[in-house]
C-alpha cells in the first residue's frame, strides 16, 4: 500500500511540474517569444509586406536586401565600431578607477574621503545635468568627440562600482592587506594582488549592469555625439529609423534592431548562467 | 588621507596625544560602526595593532604620509566624478536661471523667467504630470511583474532557470529596440489588435494615436523592458530569506498566501525599497522608449520632461532646457530621500 501511495505522490508532483511549465510558457509567449518573433519575421519581409507588421511568415523572403540596407545605408559597422571603441574602454576604466577608489573609501576614516564617497554614491541616483555637461565639454574642446563621450560615461557611472565595491571591502578585515604591507608589498601590489582578486565577484556584477546600460546608452549619445561618424549603435538605429521619408520601413527598422541587439544577445547566450548568478548572488541590494 | 593633509585643524579625536594612541592607522574610537561587521573583528584589530606597533614607531607625520596613498588611489575617480557629474550638477542649478540662447552672444541673469515662460507656454506643468504618471506606471509594471516572476521562479530548478533567462532577454535590448517592437505590435492593424479581435471580432484601436492609451503603452513598454532586472533583484532578496524562517511558518500552519504576505514580504523590504526607488527614479529620466514609440505624441501626450528638454536644447534655448533639467532633479530628490534612508540603514548593517 505504501509503495502505491508513494508512486501516486510522485505522479502528482510530476503532473504539477508539467502544469507549472505550461502556465509559465503561456506567460512567456506574449511576454518574450512573440515580440521576438514579430521582430525577426518582419525583418525578413519586403517593405510592403511589413507595412502592417504581422506575425505571419513572409510570402516572399527579403532577408539579404534588408540586412544589406542596414549594413550599407544604416552604417551598421561604423556604429558597431564606435560602440565597441567607446563602451569597452569606458566600462574598463569605470571598473579600474572605481575599484581603486573603493579601497581608499572603505579603509579611510577621513571626513574628506567620506564626503567624496557619499557624493559619488549620490551620482547613482541623481539625474545627469546634460546641458552643463555639454557646456563643460565645449570648454574642454571635447564636445562631439569620442573621448569626451567616454569621459562623461566614466564620470557618471563610477558611482555604481564605487558603491558596491566600497560596501564589500568594508565587510572584509584589513588583516590581509596589512600582512601584505608588512611583507614589503607596495600599495599598488596590495591593490593588484589582494584587493582586486577579492573584489572579482562584485566587479562582475557591476560589469553586467554597466554593459547593459552603457552599450544601450541613447541619452548621452544623443546630446554628446551629434556627428554621424561618431554615432553609436543605438544612436545609429534611431537616426536610421527616423530618417525614412515614406512612413516607417518596419522591415529595415527591425533588421537594424536585430543586428544592434545581436552582440549582447550572443554574449548573454554564452554567459547566461554566470550573468544571472552574478545578479542573484552578487550584492546588488542589501 | 587624514584631515592634516587638507590643511584643516585635526578633528578632536585625532588630537589625542600620540603616545596614547595605539600605533594603528584607525584608533578604536575612530572606527565608524559600519567598519565593524562582527564582534570578532575588533579583536583581530588588536593583534594587528601590536604587530604594527612593533615595527613602525608611532609619529603623527608618519601617519598622514602613510595614508596619502589613499588620495592617489581615489584621485582619478574624484576628478572624473567631479568634472562630469558634480560640476554639471551644481552648474545646472545656476544655468536654470540664465537667459541663455544660441540666438544671442550675451548670457544674462534671468531670475525665474525660464520657469515662468515654461509655465505660460504650457511646457512646465504638463510634462511634469506626464513624467510622474509615466514613472509611476513604469515602476508599478516593473515591480509587479518582477515580484511575480521572482515568486513564480523562486526555487531555482531547471524550469525556473530556463524561464529566468528567458524573462531577462528584454533587459538586454536597448529601450529604443523595445519601443520599436511594441510600436509595431500596437499599430491599428498590428499583432495586439489581431489577438483582441479574436475575442472581439472586428476590433481595431489606434493605441498610440490616443493620448491616454499612448502614455499607458509607452510607460508599460518601459516597464516591460526593465522588469527582468527587477526580477533578479527580487530573486536575490528571496534567496536571502533563511529557509528555517519559512519552515517555521509552515509548521505554524501558515498557507502559501499567508507566508508570502506575513513572512516573505516584510523580509523583502530592503529589495522592495531598492527596486521601487531605483525604478521610479530611473523612469523620471526616460527618453528612449518615448522617442521610439511616439516621439512625444500624439500632440504632446507623451512628452516627458527629458523629451521637452531635448526640444528646448535643439531649439537653442539652453537656459530653458537647464530649467527643465532642474525640475527633473527636484523630482528625483523628492523621491530619492527614502533611498538615502535605506542606504544609511544598510551602512549600519555592514
Amino acid at each position: 500500500v505504501s509503495t502505491a501511495t508513494a508512486t501516486h505522490r510522485r505522479e502528482r508532483i510530476r503532473v504539477a511540474g508539467v502544469v507549472r511549465y505550461v502556465i509559465l510558457s503561456v506567460v512567456a509567449l506574449p511576454w518574450v517569444v512573440l515580440p521576438l518573433w514579430l521582430l525577426l519575421v518582419n525583418s525578413f519581409k519586403t517593405q510592403g509586406a511589413a507595412s502592417v507588421p504581422s506575425l505571419a511568415w513572409p510570402a516572399h523572403l527579403n532577408i539579404l536586401q534588408n540586412y544589406a540596407a542596414v549594413i550599407n545605408q544604416g552604417a551598421f559597422f561604423t556604429g558597431l565600431a564606435n560602440s565597441a571603441l567607446m563602451a569597452i574602454p569606458a566600462i574598463f576604466f569605470v571598473l579600474f578607477f572605481g575599484s581603486m577608489a573603493a579601497w581608499s573609501y572603505a579603509r579611510s576614516t577621513s571626513r574628506t574621503m567620506k564626503f567624496a564617497y557619499y557624493a559619488t554614491s549620490l551620482s547613482m541616483i541623481l539625474p545627469a545635468a546634460i546641458i552643463p555637461t555639454v557646456y563643460i565639454l565645449i570648454n574642454l574642446e571635447l564636445n562631439g568627440t569620442r573621448i569626451g563621450y567616454v569621459l562623461t560615461i566614466i564620470g557618471t557611472r563610477l558611482g555604481v562600482v564605487i558603491f558596491l565595491s566600497t560596501g564589500f571591502i568594508a565587510t572584509l578585515p584589513a588583516s590581509l592587506e596589512e600582512a601584505a604591507l608588512i611583507d614589503g608589498a607596495s600599495k599598488w601590489q596590495v591593490y593588484w594582488h589582494v584587493i582586486l582578486p577579492m573584489l572579482r565577484p562584485v566587479l562582475f556584477t557591476a560589469a553586467i549592469l554597466l554593459v547593459i546600460s552603457v552599450w544601450n546608452d541613447f541619452f548621452y549619445a544623443l546630446f554628446l555625439l551629434p556627428g554621424q561618424s561618431q554615432a553609436t549603435l543605438p544612436l545609429n538605429l534611431y537616426r536610421f529609423a527616423t530618417t525614412s521619408t515614406t512612413g516607417v520601413a518596419w522591415n529595415l527598422v527591425f533588421a537594424d534592431v536585430v543586428l544592434t541587439g545581436l552582440p549582447l544577445l550572443i554574449v548573454y547566450l554564452v554567459l547566461q548562467k554566470r550573468v544571472l548568478g552574478g545578479l542573484t548572488e552578487g550584492s546588488v541590494t542589501g | 588621507m587624514s584631515s592634516r593633509t587638507t590643511g584643516r585643524p585635526p578633528a578632536l579625536a585625532e588630537r589625542v596625544p600620540s603616545h596614547k594612541t595605539p600605533a594603528h592607522e584607525t584608533p578604536a574610537h575612530e572606527v565608524p560602526a559600519h567598519e565593524v561587521p562582527s564582534l570578532t573583528v575588533p579583536e583581530q584589530r588588536t593583534t594587528e595593532i601590536q604587530l604594527h606597533g612593533r615595527r613602525t614607531p608611532q609619529r603623527r607625520p608618519g601617519k598622514s604620509r602613510r595614508n596619502l596613498y589613499r588620495l592617489w588611489f581615489a584621485i582619478p575617480s574624484i576628478i572624473l566624478v567631479g568634472v562630469f557629474f558634480g560640476a554639471p550638477f551644481v552648474a545646472n542649478i545656476a544655468f536654470a536661471f540664465l537667459q541663455w540662447t544660441s540666438y544671442s552672444t550675451t548670457i544674462t541673469w534671468a531670475g525665474l523667467s525660464n520657469f515662468v515662460d515654461a509655465y505660460r507656454l504650457g511646457f512646465l506643468v504638463h510634462p511634469i504630470i506626464i513624467t510622474v504618471l509615466f514613472a509611476i506606471m513604469s515602476m508599478l509594471m516593473q515591480n509587479i511583474a518582477g515580484l511575480g516572476f521572482a515568486k513564480a521562479l523562486q526555487t531555482g530548478g531547471r524550469t525556473d532557470r530556463f524561464f529566468r533567462s528567458l524573462f531577462f532577454v528584454p533587459v538586454l535590448f536597448s529601450p529604443l529596440a523595445a519601443g520599436y517592437i511594441w510600436a509595431a505590435a500596437l499599430q491599428p492593424h498590428g499583432a495586439v489588435n489581431t489577438f483582441v479581435s479574436a475575442v472581439i471580432p472586428g476590433f481595431s484601436f489606434d493605441w498610440l494615436g490616443n493620448p491616454a492609451t499612448a502614455l499607458i503603452a509607452v510607460a508599460l513598454v518601459d516597464g516591460w523592458k526593465w522588469s527582468g532586472l527587477a526580477t533578479m533583484v527580487y530573486v536575490a532578496g528571496l534567496n536571502r530569506i533563511p529557509s528555517t524562517v519559512i519552515q517555521a511558518a509552515k509548521l505554524d500552519g501558515a498557507g502559501a498566501w499567508q507566508r508570502f504576505w506575513q513572512v516573505e514580504l516584510p523580509l523583502l523590504i530592503p529589495s522592495l525599497t531598492f527596486n521601487l526607488v531605483v525604478t521610479l527614479v530611473g523612469s523620471f529620466s526616460a527618453i528612449d522608449v518615448v522617442f521610439a514609440m511616439t516621439n512625444g505624441g500624439p500632440g504632446n501626450a507623451t512628452t516627458v520632461l527629458n523629451a521637452q528638454l531635448y526640444l528646448q536644447y535643439s531649439g537653442g534655448l539652453f537656459g530653458s532646457a537647464s530649467a527643465l533639467g532642474l525640475v527633473i532633479t527636484i523630482l528625483v530628490v523628492i523621491t530619492a530621500v527614502p533611498l538615502i534612508g535605506w542606504l544609511r540603514r544598510r551602512e549600519v548593517e555592514m
